[in-house]
This record gives structure tokens, sequence and C-alpha cells, in this order.
């Protein structure tokens, strides 16, 4: 799992470096555009992954500790997070899809969409990732390995919206 | 699965296993070097430039393609290939049909329809320019923009050896394979940018999506070697 963590890094690092090198060409366009996102519902986003890392984290812990009932509603909690994050996203995408701000309305837009579409894509992954954390935690004989695989993957997955959420939403 | 390497009683399977790299080298000859589609020439260009493009390569993209028609059946015994060592995994057999028949819908967009076009843009030169310019489109739109039919072909590989308890492939080349699905999705734009990042000469929907396809079957061949070698002698069931 940390080689795809570390590959998947590498790769968003990339679409990153592409998106500032965009930027740095037009940067009154970016900066205009930014502008017109809802920098609030971007914070409470901060806010609900990272409280779905931090429950992630005490699952783990619970899990070390061989209570497994409690690490897997810790993960639970986790993946409630996610639907959150995933809700309030869509949210904002239809508001600004009404507003006319479009996959296609402008350079700013186009990555805005993709980066935290593709991104998206991850969390619903990691839906699936912590589907098998949960199923883990509930056999007899669990093997951690797989818990904190799981919780490596969803932590990668925080740490890429907080990078997101510098570049699109807060970088001046 | 520690065992020596046994190579005794498996021409058939080295046969095939050696279709691998000498397609994707002869691939890599055909796209690169004889009909310049990779990297792609821009969405961008002008109506004149793209009758351009094709009178200057004229020669070269009719010998390329030519050879690419003839050898395209070297990527259905690779598929067979992957698929007979996916009927080994602990998982049903369904995966491996899975993966042929998402590979058999792929190669038509993927790279022959890109084929057939330039074939036909090259056949008469003097045809008039707006229908020339057509089949570029059509061409490169298919070329770049089919990847979304292989996420399905890597979502299958990825599944499979996830689940699979022999071990055939090891699990991190699961994860290169999901890889590649974000890349195919990213490439998804190509149908709506002619510049730009998602154009289908893009940094994100070509360059990227074409290096870290790079990473997998640099990975894939290897492994399809490996994984010959460590299998027992004795035939498996049909």
């Amino acid at each position: 799992m940390w080689l795809f963590v570390l590959g998947d890094l590498f790769i968003f690092l990339a679409y990153f470096v592409i998106f500032m090198i965009y930027r740095r060409w037009d940067p009154t366009l970016f900066l205009g555009s930014e502008r017109h996102l809802d920098l609030a519902i971007g914070a409470i986003n901060t806010l609900v992954l990272l409280t779905s890392s931090c429950l992630v984290a005490l699952g783990v812990g619970a899990a070390r500790r061989a209570q497994l009932q409690r690490a897997a509603r810790f993960v639970q909690g986790a993946i409630a997070c996610g639907a959150l994050f995933l809700a309030l996203k869509a949210f904002e995408w239809v508001r600004l899809a009404h507003d006319g701000y479009t996959f296609t309305h402008n350079n700013f837009f186009m990555f805005f969409f993709a980066l935290t579409g593709v991104h998206a894509f991850h969390i619903l992954m990691g839906f699936i990732v912590l589907a098998v954390v949960r199923r883990e935690l509930r056999t007899d004989h669990f093997r951690e390995h797989v818990v904190v695989a799981g919780a490596v993957y969803w932590h990668m997955v925080d740490l890429i919206w907080v990078v997101l959420f510098a570049l699109l939403y807060v970088m001046r | 699965m520690t065992a020596a390497p046994d190579r005794t009683g498996k021409r058939d399977l080295w046969i095939c296993w050696w279709t691998a790299p000498v397609f994707y080298l002869l691939f890599g000859l055909i796209f690169v070097l004889l009909t310049r589609v990779m990297p792609p020439p821009r969405p961008s260009m002008s109506t004149a430039q793209i009758g351009a493009f094709f009178a200057e390569h004229r020669t070269t993209i009719q010998i390329g393609f030519a050879l690419l028609i003839v050898v395209i059946a070297g990527s259905a015994v690779l598929s067979g290939l992957v698929a007979y060592q996916m009927k080994r995994m602990s998982v049903q057999p369904v995966f491996a049909y899975g993966y042929i028949a998402t590979l058999a819908v792929g190669a038509v967009p993927g790279c022959l329809l890109c084929a057939i076009s330039f074939l036909t843009a090259t056949f008469r030169p003097d045809r008039d320019p707006h229908q020339i310019a057509m089949l570029y489109d059509v061409a490169l739109l298919s070329f770049v923009g089919s990847l979304g039919c292989f996420a399905a072909q890597y979502l299958i590989l990825a599944i499979a050896i996830l689940l699979d308890k022999n071990k055939i492939f090891p699990t991190w080349f699961a994860y290169v394979s999901i890889w590649q699905i974000v890349t195919e999705l990213l490439a998804a734009p190509v149908f709506i940018f002619k510049h730009g990042p998602f154009a289908w000469n893009g940094a994100i929907a070509f360059y990227e999506g074409t290096l870290l396809f790079g990473v997998y079957i640099s990975c894939f061949i290897p492994l399809l070697r490996k994984a010959i070698q460590q299998q027992p002698s004795e035939r498996l069931p049909a």
C-alpha cells in the first residue's frame, strides 16, 4: 500500500505542478475565478476529512488494543464523514454549475472540476477500502496489516485534499 | 510459489509471452517513428496544416499502419496469455473472460480506427481538405479518447489480483492497474478541449497517461514472465 500511496502522491504532484504552470501563465484569471469558490464549504470539507482521518487513526489504535467493535465503529464514522464530504462537494458543484461556472468555463474551473473530480473518485475508492477494513475487523483473526493499509490510504486521500484546498481555495 | 523456475514443456507459453515485448516494440516504432501519432499533433491545427501533416508523412503513415493491421493480433495473443494466467488464480475464471472481452471491445477504437482513418486520409491526397481534417479528428479522438474502454479491463485485473489467494501477480500490481483507470478517466475530456492539459495532446490527458502506461507495461511483461516460470508444468484443466 505504501507503494501505491507514494506513487499516487507522485501522480497528483504532477497534476499540481501542471496546475501551477497554467496558473503562472494567467494569474489574473485564476485569482479572479478563485473568488467564485465558496471558501466556507471548502473549509468545512477540510474539517470533515481531517475528522475522518482522526477517526481512522483512533480506529487503528483501538484495533491494536483488540477493541475490535470500537475500532469498527470508528471506521464507520470515517465512512460517514466521507459521505458528508461528497454530499457537500456535490452541492458545491451543482451551485457552481448553476451560476455558470462549469468545467469548460475557463482554465481555472477546468482544473477545479478535474482535480476535485479525481479526488472524489479516490474517496469513492476509499469507501471500498474502509469497507474492507471494517469487514476485517469483524473477523476472528483480523490481520493488522490490512487495517493499517486501509488507514494509510485514507490518510493519503485526506492529505491530497488539504493540498487541493490550499491550491484551489486559499492561495493568493 | 518459491520453487525453482520450471522451463520444461512450456514452449507454447513462451511463444505467447514473446509476442508481448515484440508487439509493444513494434507498436512504439509504428506510433512514434512512422505514423507520428505519439506524441499526437495538435488538435488546434488548421485544415491547411492538417493537410500538410498528411502530405509530409504520407509514406511512413501508410507503411506504419499497414504493418499495425498485420501485427495487431499480437495484442490478442497477449491478452489470451494474461487470461490464461488469470485462470490459475483462486478467483472464478469469469475475470479472465471479462479481461479478454474488454480488450476485444477496446481494440477497434483503441488503435484500429486511428489506423484506418489515417490510411484513408493518405489514400487520396486530392480529397476535399475538410474531409481529410475530419478523418484526422476521428483518428486522434478515438486513439486518445478510447482509453475509457480499457478502464473496465484494468478494473477487472485489479479486482482479480486483489482477491486472488494464489498470488499469481503481486498485490502492488493491482494498484498500478488502478492508476491506469484514473488516467483513463482524465483522458475523457479530450472530446471537449482543443488545447490545454486535457486536449488529446495535453500534459495530463496524453503525456501523464502514456507515461503511466509505460510503467504498467514495463512491470507487466516481466511479471508475466515470472508467472510462467513459476507455473507448474502439468497442464491446467481447460
